[in-house]
């Protein structure tokens, strides 16, 4: 019976299925507000469906001089890390179908996995827009991913645990920490908006200098496979910051009101500003960024020493 | 200092390199010979007088290949005065030295030069830049000589078109076809990790050989022709023609017909402003006023719809007149437009000027200074924002300008931002002239006649298009069609500016500082004959027409 319910987790509900529907709803949400703020339209309800499925049953063209292996792997790689990271994380307000102790630390590297794919599956090929695209995907992982680690250890450092189910229930007792924790807040959801290259950290796929960026070589399934990916990491993410800071998710609709908030406040921030360049990046997450976790980091630890109760 | 007397001290210091010179309103003419046109040149630059405006070529010659000349002309530009060198060689054998170690923007001047004239030029990289590749070798579609038939031929070329990779360098190629890029260009940049290193161009894929079919067009079928060259300043490539034309044939415009078709200039520059705007923000991953700007836009091409019909082509113009009127109630709507348009700009300079993520991109980037924009002879809004004063607007007021001043918008901090500055605020400028205008409406004739036949002689026209000075050269043998139109669009100057520029940028720079001159490519490149690769096979006007027609009649299938 256990082994029925685990499929049932892994491929129904809460992982597989659910997520990459859940996800597209979420792309189409991102999307459809980027495109209100920016006085459009905006794509209709199914669009995101359409464009996957479109994706998928494109020809996959396999450029001259890549191997074959990497550029077929990386991105089903970069699908199965984002939707394993699913599986840790209380998706849709219910206790996350698997969890140990420590968890919170494989699902930031399950995390991180998608961009180290989309950095090699650029190295992989010889697109010179694809190997700039790539150098800037990796320069700005090594940029954002400690303070976005840093950012996510304040709560559990608050909680006391590392696994992101007890967090998740300490936050739903305690006072939101976005009010004790306000820069790590702040550093968590823009991290993750550097994870996803969302405008203004798209310079890795800035499509006015180098197309697509590491991207460029992939079309078909490929590409379907990279974007799902992305989509089911922005689910995943937004999941993971209203459960540490926004006070926790209990059920369905805290889940659905408080990562569409965050959805809000992201698209909004989307579309306020005007790219960043790589060195600015850069220069951003090391001077301010980091700067500002680890001020929040050290309070905590200070506090907690002094036993005062958060 | 008056025109008469610079033209007093040129003669001076070029009398020892010339063998002749007459002047005329605005005009000094000067006859020099191949070998002497680079000592007459430095001579005119050691007096820092105007910039290289145009490298115009004709054939004096007929059918016959033997007889005849090629002449060159040297346009220098100073507001109002043109001084030309003229340089005659025979057709045979065609040669003349590069000025281009003296005057960088000549370079472009002369390849055209060589390519289309086949002038060989002394001294000037091979590479092509304005005909196809596979063009064949010395057949030259300017010569008068030139036949369908000689360019059926193909030339064989290397699989890769641009230069070959030096090792140890990292190109990247922009182009032909590019997202950055909305019309075909090829930009080779080479990158030591996001640092430009150097930085080259390859133009001519949009060459359509309308200088050459303007040889074989009524005067008046060239007023449509001229309108196409370039999709957003449509009006101001027909306006510099119809005015050299006018000047030639000695018509009087009516005053009512300047005004329209002055109000119609400043309509184009506000619309590809706005849409240069757009397109500049887009560049900076700044998608929202992006979107905004060109929401907005859509006022002023639904005035001009409103006008004249038309969103793009609005063919307004005639010789000796205009066909639209603006009456009271269209009038009205122009005025309601542009109040929103002055709300909405006044919002937008706010946003270039205080925004701190756009201004991380343009502030203190790509600064072409005072000096570079004077020897680069660069025009237009990208040398007002180095504080270079060039606006012939201002400098020699033709049409309504003449009536209605314009005010010189100026920036002397030389950057991207400047340059977004100096072009909103010349969007100001244009909602308050148009203003004035439509108040101070001249009554009388919308057009008169003009002849069929244009005396023989030759004009020069200069207008401010929306990027810059406009150049026409249009040269007349009393027949009812041209012997030679030859035009100069203002990107064509700019981008020895950006390329000198560019190198030690970052990448992402590049694309903001290429779109900072507002290039258009469509100007660029104009002249040829339609061509299939590989089948060798070409195709007359009247083919074409026929062709299309068949094509349509079958529904387009």
């Amino acid at each position: 019976m256990s082994v029925v319910l685990a499929l049932v987790a892994l491929v129904l509900f809460p992982g597989g299925l659910f997520v990459i529907f859940g996800s597209l709803a979420f792309e189409y949400a991102d999307r459809k507000l980027v495109a209100r703020f920016q006085n459009r339209v905006g794509p209709r309800w199914f669009q995101p469906l359409a464009d996957l499925v479109k994706l998928l049953v494109k020809e996959e063209i396999v450029p001259v001089g890549v191997n074959r292996g990497l550029f077929n792997g990386l991105p089903l790689a970069a699908l199965a890390a984002s939707l394993t990271a699913a599986l840790y994380v209380p998706m849709a307000g219910i206790a996350p179908a698997w969890g140990f102790r420590g968890d919170l630390v494989v699902t930031v590297y399950l995390l991180m996995m998608m961009t180290l794919c989309i950095g090699l599956a650029g190295a992989n090929t010889q697109d010179r827009f694809s190997l700039i695209g790539s150098t800037r995907a990796l320069t700005q992982l090594f940029s954002y991913e400690a303070p976005f680690l840093l950012a996510l250890l304040g709560p559990s450092i608050a909680a006391g645990t590392w696994r992101i189910s007890e967090v998740n229930g300490y936050a739903r007792e305690h006072i939101w920490m976005i009010v004790t924790q306000p820069l790590g807040f702040l550093v968590a959801l823009i991290g993750l908006m550097g994870k996803l290259e969302l405008p203004p950290f798209d310079a890795p796929e800035a499509e006015t200098e180098i197309v697509s960026g590491a991207l460029t070589e992939y079309s078909g399934r490929g590409l379907a496979f990279f974007h799902l990916g992305r989509d089911v990491e922005l689910l995943v993410g937004l999941t993971l910051i209203s459960a540490f800071y926004l006070g926790g998710l209990g059920n369905p609709l805290h889940f659905i009101l408080k990562t569409l908030v965050l959805l809000f406040v992201t698209a909004g921030l989307q579309s306020l500003f005007a790219r960043l360049r790589i060195d600015q990046t850069v220069g951003l997450w090391w001077r301010a960024g980091a700067v500002l976790a680890l001020v929040q980091l050290l309070l905590l630890i200070v506090l907690k020493i002094l036993g005062v109760r958060l | 200092m008056s025109v008469e007397t610079d033209f007093l001290r040129i003669q001076g210091s070029v009398a020892p390199w010339v063998s002749g010179s007459r002047t005329a309103e605005n005009r000094l003419d000067m006859d020099t010979s191949a070998e002497r046109l680079v000592p007459a040149v430095t001579a005119l630059r050691s007096l820092s007088w105007g910039y290289l405006s145009a490298i115009t070529g004709f054939d004096s010659g007929t059918a016959a290949p033997s007889d005849g000349h090629i002449e060159l002309l040297y346009h220098f530009c100073n507001g109002p005065a043109v001084a030309t060198f003229r340089v005659k060689v025979p057709r045979e054998d065609p040669s003349v030295p590069s000025i281009g170690p003296l005057v960088p923007s000549a370079v472009m001047y002369e390849r055209e030069l060589a390519e289309t004239m086949g002038v060989k030029v002394a001294g000037l990289p091979k590479k092509r830049q304005f005909l196809s590749d596979d063009w064949p070798e010395n057949v030259y579609p300017l010569r008068k000589d030139f036949t369908m038939e000689s360019a059926a031929a193909t030339r064989e070329v290397g699989p890769a078109v641009g230069s070959e990779e030096a090792p140890g360098t990292f190109i990247i190629p922009i182009g032909p076809q590019h997202p950055a890029l909305k019309e075909p260009g090829h930009f080779e940049l080479a990158v030591d990790g996001e640092i430009v290193t150097h930085a080259d161009i390859r133009l001519g894929y949009v060459h359509r050989g309308i200088e050459k079919g303007a040889e074989d067009r009524s005067w008046v079928h060239n007023i449509y022709l001229m309108e196409r060259i370039c999709g957003i300043c449509s009006h101001i490539h027909a306006t510099a023609y119809v005015l050299g034309v006018e000047s030639l044939s000695g018509v009087a415009v009516p005053p009512r017909a300047q005004t329209v078709r002055t109000i119609f200039c400043e309509m184009e520059r506000i619309h590809s402003h706005l849409l240069w705007l757009g397109v500049a923000a887009h560049q900076a991953g700044f998608d929202t006023l992006f979107m905004y700007s060109w929401r907005d836009r859509e006022t002023i091409m639904d005035l001009l719809e409103e006008l004249s019909g038309n969103r793009v082509n609005y063919s307004v113009n005639l010789l000796g007149g205009v066909k639209y009127d603006i009456d009271g109630k269209a009038a009205d709507s122009v005025r309601r437009g542009l109040d929103f348009l002055e709300r909405r700009t006044t919002h937008y300079l706010k946003i270039v000027t205080t925004d701190e993520s756009f201004l991380r991109r343009t502030r203190g980037v790509g600064a072409i200074t005072f000096d570079q924009a004077n020897l680069l002879g660069t025009i237009g809004p990208t040398a007002r924002a180095s504080g270079v004063s060039r606006d012939l607007r201002v400098e020699a007021p033709y049409m309504a300008y003449r009536d209605f001043p314009v005010r010189p918008v100026l920036d002397s901090r030389c950057d991207l931002e400047a340059r977004f500055v100096v072009r909103i605020n010349e969007l100001f400028e244009s909602y308050r002239l148009i203003r004035e205008m439509l108040d101070h409406m001249p009554a009388g004739e919308l057009a008169v006649p003009a002849p069929r036949k244009v005396p023989e002689g030759e004009v020069i026209s200069r207008v401010e298009a929306p990027r810059g000075e406009l150049f026409y050269y249009i040269r007349s043998t009393g027949g009812v069609k041209p012997d030679r139109v030859k035009v100069r669009t203002p990107s064509l100057c700019n981008w020895a500016a950006v390329l000198s520029v560019a190198v030690g940028h970052k990448l992402a720079d590049i694309p903001m500082i290429m779109v900072g001159i507002d290039p258009c490519f469509s100007c660029n490149d104009r002249s040829i004959t339609l061509r299939r690769r590989g089948s060798a096979e070409s195709w007359s006007w009247e083919d074409l027409r026929a062709y299309g027609i068949s094509y349509y009649a079958g529904g387009g299938a």
